[in-house]
């Protein structure tokens, strides 16, 4: 168990996006190139401040860092906590972000509003990281109703009719969602009197206002996951975004839901509370749920970005599964899933950008024969799927395999036919694409140059896909590490 | 140095009176120098800038003022009292209002014909200096004479359009207004017969001696008080005067009603229910449970009312009659965490609610327009006023980072330590229907497809003066830095709440 | 068994406050149901006029005289205080009149009627 050190770096990956936001909101004036640049040096350090986390943290130490006081004497206080599992969480959130980021540049250009887009995405960077890096239940809920309103600028970016509609739709839920969220934190703080995530099993008596905290915290966190029966807002809001936007905020930010449950389940309660009190059942129910009905209607749907939407609906079920089966196994497999969820999402919704912006088609039943034109992103796209669907031996196996192992370990081997019947579906609804795309017949008679994508997109689309393949059975696996070292944590109970 | 120990002996009554003194100065100024009436208010206030800064640097180092006017030590003469929560309203006043009036000084020369311009300081000033002498004031006959004046010059900033809306928003205040004056005076009689004094000290203290005897005169006092104040106060179901008043008048009169005149009258109810009546009464009579009662209706109904709105100002106003709702809950609570998120939602409520209508006004100034259907795409031609729009919205909904987030929070926790969870949902489920019509809004005004009207008339945006934007932006920054750092503020609220408790 | 007469004499001894109560109730009611804006203000001053005279009886001392104070006199004074408030009281009600008033001359003017429910399908139709 390392100690406690005292670092400016987990404020500074916070403060550092947001501060770059005014720079880059006030040098756009100037010029489109500087705006474009420093948004992706910002990201750029960005991640790299948080990797220069990891020497500290790969030694099981803690950093924290007292920025302002709130109230300080109601302990509302602005603290900032990293520990491993919010370290695992803020390097793929900033890497991805980095890789987007990059991205957009050659994918906005001919888009409208640029001089909006760049500043709320270094923003929301910001608000995202700060969830991660927070110390307590306060401050984690102020960055992520940030973060969840300032992304609806990115969500309506397109403006169209489409668009807006959604994008009221993301907002009211968002609303919704943090009110429940702030009903949880203000329950907690009641309850147990303080909300600082150095505490774990904060409520350990079962009552009816701690049964009404849980639920919603669920509420408030499911929503941002996309939990059924709170998804409605995701399959609309993902695929009207622009695609760097769609990338993260399924590749990402559906994940700062699946880390505020992981606090609540090992922080605000703890394991033998939950599992005495069969609490913890309303989420594993829900998840499978939420796996079947994102996979079972990702089928249906022909849009290319909403059957990636559904498809991340299904995924993110695959997470709350683990983390509600509490064993080691499965936790380890929730980690990695989110991990590996980010690299394929991100991989598939920037390859999907790629496509329809150079063919203009979203209809998978138009993109026969697409594979030869554009080799490099069907090709990434192809990893990218296979990974969904779990095949070894890429990265999306490793988690599943995992996960399975944690049912069986709990002694549920129901859920390994989920998680077998959800794979199958997955397959039903990717595979088609890939197979249409190489050998389908050509139905585009519009002249494309093969894989004239420019050079930063195809960037950004290869590195997702390498990592899709090399974070598989690798023996060099990080993520695997690290999401092994948070399971320990988050098992010994040592948060 | 006489000068010097003058105003630090008399900064009491000097604050009110030089507010007295520069309005009746007004009529004589327009006829003379019609351009300096403006400049003479903006002294009045700066002049009263400095009196209220002697008054808290005296509070913070020696504690409350007792001053008596003309050296009549109480109970004969009349006697002001300055402690936190008085301290706490005239900060409150004077910089909203200055801000106001700042605003205002371009606004109203638009809005007003030129012969009313200098009259409506006259009112301005002179409510401002009836809102300070309800702070201040320890004296029931006192508090009845402010609140008439504030009343009746209340219902001249809003009738001074003399449209028809407007004389008949501001027949409608006046009547119901009389009610509620009446209700007080009567309420000051019964209170009177049986106690003896008119200072709020020795009547508290000659009531509790006889409360034993007379407890139907004492409940009866109680009640018509509260039922004035709650009328003067626009609390649900006594709140038809609001949504007229404001929505037709001149939009800093609107500011300045909605956010700060239905406040001080909060405050005085808060005054007489800690300060007068003896505390065994509310066994007897659980009037604070019926505040909570009347504030949950307000917050619920306030909110639904202003979905429905189309008019922009008439949608403000409804959304002010929910968030006194908020005010009334605090005291409803009375524990020390809610009555700091009430007094709390005070100072953060007149900052939010007047940069509101003061950019509904700016809207209005510059587009003429009053429709919330007609806002589309006026985000980006006007982005000062849109903005400080966006952060009041987000402020009114409780996003974190703005005021209004501190205050629900407070409130929401006060609610918890009184075991009345109830109330909790209330305030959740209001602010989501404050996000319902506030945020359509804000996402038309910045994201409404423009290209829709290609042919038609393009909206004509005039430029926004320096004198309008500045009041604005100090507003928005206000909304935020208190969001942040709350603590400035709570200092005095905190002990205000202590001594009221 | 209730004594009416017991009744009716402490009744009648606080005759003032008997009759203020009826007079406010008739104010009020005025004020409240009659739509001609003249009456409102009328039933305004009523209802005043109640609480004036409720708020001096208070100061009544039955056989007292006006506090004028001649020396070696022993004699019941009444209590000047609530006169002097009234005084006040009414100067502020006769200001409040007198704007009302100026107030209904302005509706007049822009709507041609004083009535408050032709006033109101006036603006139901135009608007």
């Amino acid at each position: 168990m390392g100690e406690t050190t005292t670092s400016f770096l987990p404020v500074f990956v916070t403060l550092f996006p947001m501060l770059m936001t005014l720079a880059i909101y006030y040098v756009q004036k100037e010029s489109a190139k500087l705006r474009n640049k420093l948004s992706v040096i910002t990201s750029i350090i960005t991640f790299i401040a948080v990797a220069a986390m990891y020497p500290q943290i790969i030694r099981g130490d803690i950093l924290v860092f007292e920025l302002f006081e709130i109230i300080p004497e109601m302990g509302f206080v602005g603290t900032f906590r990293v520990d491993i599992l919010s370290f695992c969480l803020a390097l793929i959130s900033s890497f991805v972000w980095m890789l987007a980021t990059i991205y957009s540049i050659d994918y906005m250009s001919h888009e409208h509003a640029q001089n909006r887009y760049y500043p709320t995405l270094i923003f929301t960077l910001g608000a995202c990281l700060g969830i991660f890096v927070a110390g307590d239940f306060f401050t984690l809920f102020i960055f992520f109703e940030l973060m969840s309103v300032i992304s609806y600028v990115l969500v309506v970016h397109e403006e169209t009719e489409e668009a807006l509609k959604a994008g009221y739709k993301y907002i009211i839920m968002t609303i919704i969602g943090g009110l429940a969220l702030l009903l949880g934190v203000i329950n907690t703080f009641e309850l147990a009197g303080t909300v600082s995530l150095e505490h774990t099993g904060m409520i350990t008596t079962a009552s009816g206002l701690a049964f009404a905290t849980f639920i919603a915290y669920i509420i408030g966190f499911g929503m941002k996951a996309g939990m059924f029966p709170l998804h409605v807002w995701l399959p609309d809001a993902h695929p009207v975004a622009p695609a760097p936007a769609s990338a993260l905020l399924s590749g990402i930010m559906l994940k700062t839901g699946a880390y505020g449950l992981f606090r609540v389940f090992f922080n605000v309660f703890n394991v033998e509370f939950l599992q005495e009190t069969n609490w913890i059942f309303v989420v594993t129910v829900l998840a499978v749920i939420t796996i079947l009905l994102g996979s079972a209607v990702a089928i249906t749907q022909y849009d290319l970005k909403r059957r990636l939407a559904y498809s991340s609906i299904g995924q993110m079920g695959y997470v709350l599964l683990g983390m509600s089966l509490f064993t080691e196994a499965a936790i380890l497999g929730a980690i990695f899933h989110i991990f590996s969820h980010a690299f394929m999402k991100g991989c598939l919704f920037i390859c999907a950008g790629a496509i329809i912006v150079k063919t203009g088609k979203r209809d998978v039943r138009e993109l026969g024969g697409i594979g030869i034109k554009m080799p490099v992103t069907m090709i990434a796209f192809t990893t990218a799927s296979l990974a969904m669907i779990g095949i070894p031996p890429l990265n999306g196996f490793l988690s599943k395999w995992n996960l399975a192992l944690g049912a069986l370990d709990g002694g549920a081997p129901f859920y390994v036919v989920v998680l077998l019947i959800s794979s199958l579906m997955n397959g039903l609804y990717y595979l088609p694409i890939i197979i249409n795309a190489f050998f389908g017949e050509e139905v585009l008679h519009q002249e494309i140059k093969a894989d004239d994508v420019p050079f930063k997109m195809l960037l950004s689309i290869v590195v997702l896909a390498v990592c899709c393949l090399i974070f598989g059975v690798s023996p060099i696996n990080l993520p695997f590490d690290l999401s092994r070292m948070a399971t320990d944590l988050l098992i010994g109970g040592g948060i | 140095m006489t000068f010097i120990n003058v105003i630090h002996a008399h900064s009491t009554v000097l604050l009110i009176v030089s507010f007295l003194l520069f309005s009746f100065l007004m009529p004589i100024l327009e006829r003379w120098k019609n351009s300096w009436c403006a400049t003479m208010a903006v002294a009045a206030h700066v002049l009263a800038f400095v009196f209220i800064g002697n008054l808290s640097w005296r509070v913070f180092t020696e504690g409350t003022i007792h001053y008596e006017l003309g050296g009549w030590s109480p109970p004969w003469g009349i006697e002001f009292v300055v402690d936190y929560l008085a301290l706490f309203m005239l900060i409150t006043i004077s910089t909203v209002s200055f801000l106001i009036l700042i605003f205002g000084t371009v606004d109203l020369t638009h809005e007003l014909k030129p012969k009313v311009l200098g009259l409506y300081y006259t009112l301005y000033l002179l409510l401002v200096g009836a809102m300070m002498g309800l702070a201040v004031t320890n004296d029931f006959f006192n508090m009845f004479v402010f609140m008439e004046i504030a009343a009746i010059s209340a219902c001249g900033i809003i009738s001074v359009k003399s449209d028809r809306e407007c004389v008949e928003a501001s027949f409608k205040y006046l009547m119901l207004s009389a009610v509620g004056t009446g209700c007080v005076l009567l309420s000051v009689a019964l209170l009177y017969m049986i106690g003896g004094h008119l200072n709020f000290a020795f009547a508290a203290a000659a009531i509790q001696d006889v409360a034993h005897i007379y407890p139907n005169n004492i409940l009866v006092a109680l009640a018509l008080f509260s039922v004035g104040f709650i009328v003067k106060a626009a609390l649900f179901p006594l709140h038809v005067w609001l949504p007229d008043a404001p929505s037709s008048a001149p939009s800093p009169s609107s500011a300045i009603l909605s956010g700060l005149v239905i406040k001080i009258y909060t405050v005085v109810y808060l005054k007489l229910l800690y300060k007068v009546f003896p505390i065994e009464l509310f066994d007897l009579l659980p009037v604070f449970d019926m505040i909570l009662i009347l504030s949950a209706l307000s917050i619920f109904f306030g909110s639904i009312f202003a979905i429905v709105q189309e008019d922009i100002k008439r949608m403000l106003a409804f959304s002010s009659i929910a968030q006194i709702g908020y005010v009334f809950l605090g005291i409803g609570l009375a524990n020390s965490t809610g009555l700091t998120g009430g007094l709390l939602h005070i100072f953060n409520h007149a900052m939010m609610k007047s940069m509101l209508f003061l950019s509904a006004g700016a809207i209005i100034y510059c587009t003429g327009i009053r429709k919330i259907d007609d806002l589309k795409g006026i985000g980006l031609k006007m982005p000062v006023v849109m903005g400080a729009f966006t952060i009041g919205a987000m402020a009114m909904v409780g996003i974190p980072t703005t005021n209004g987030f501190i205050s629900k929070l407070y409130l929401a926790l006060g609610t918890l330590d009184a075991n009345k969870h109830f109330y909790l949902a209330i305030i959740l489920i209001s602010s989501f229907l404050n996000c319902l019509y506030y945020f359509p809004i804000v996402i038309n005004a910045f994201f409404g497809e423009s290209e829709e009207e290609d042919g038609e008339e393009e909206i004509q945006v005039k430029k926004l003066p320096l004198r309008m934007s500045v009041p604005l932006i100090i507003l928005g920054a206000g909304c935020m830095i208190f969001g942040i750092f709350p603590k400035y503020i709570l200092v005095i609220i905190e002990r205000a709440v202590e001594m009221i408790l | 068994m209730i004594d009416f007469a017991d009744v009716a004499m402490r009744l009648f001894e606080n005759m003032y406050y008997l009759v203020s109560v009826i007079l406010f109730v008739i104010g009020f009611h005025t004020m409240l149901t009659h739509s001609n804006l003249i009456k409102k203000v009328i039933g305004m001053n009523i209802m005043d006029t109640a609480i004036f005279l409720f708020f001096v009886s208070t100061g009544y001392v039955q056989g007292g005289v006006a506090p004028i104070i001649e020396p070696g006199v022993e004699q019941a004074y009444i209590n000047p205080l609530p006169t002097a408030l009234i005084l006040t009281g009414i100067v502020v009600a006769v200001s409040v009149t007198a704007f009302a008033l100026s107030l209904v001359v302005k509706i007049y003017e822009h709507y041609g009627t004083l009535d408050a429910e032709e006033i109101m399908r006036i603006r139901s139709t135009e608007s």
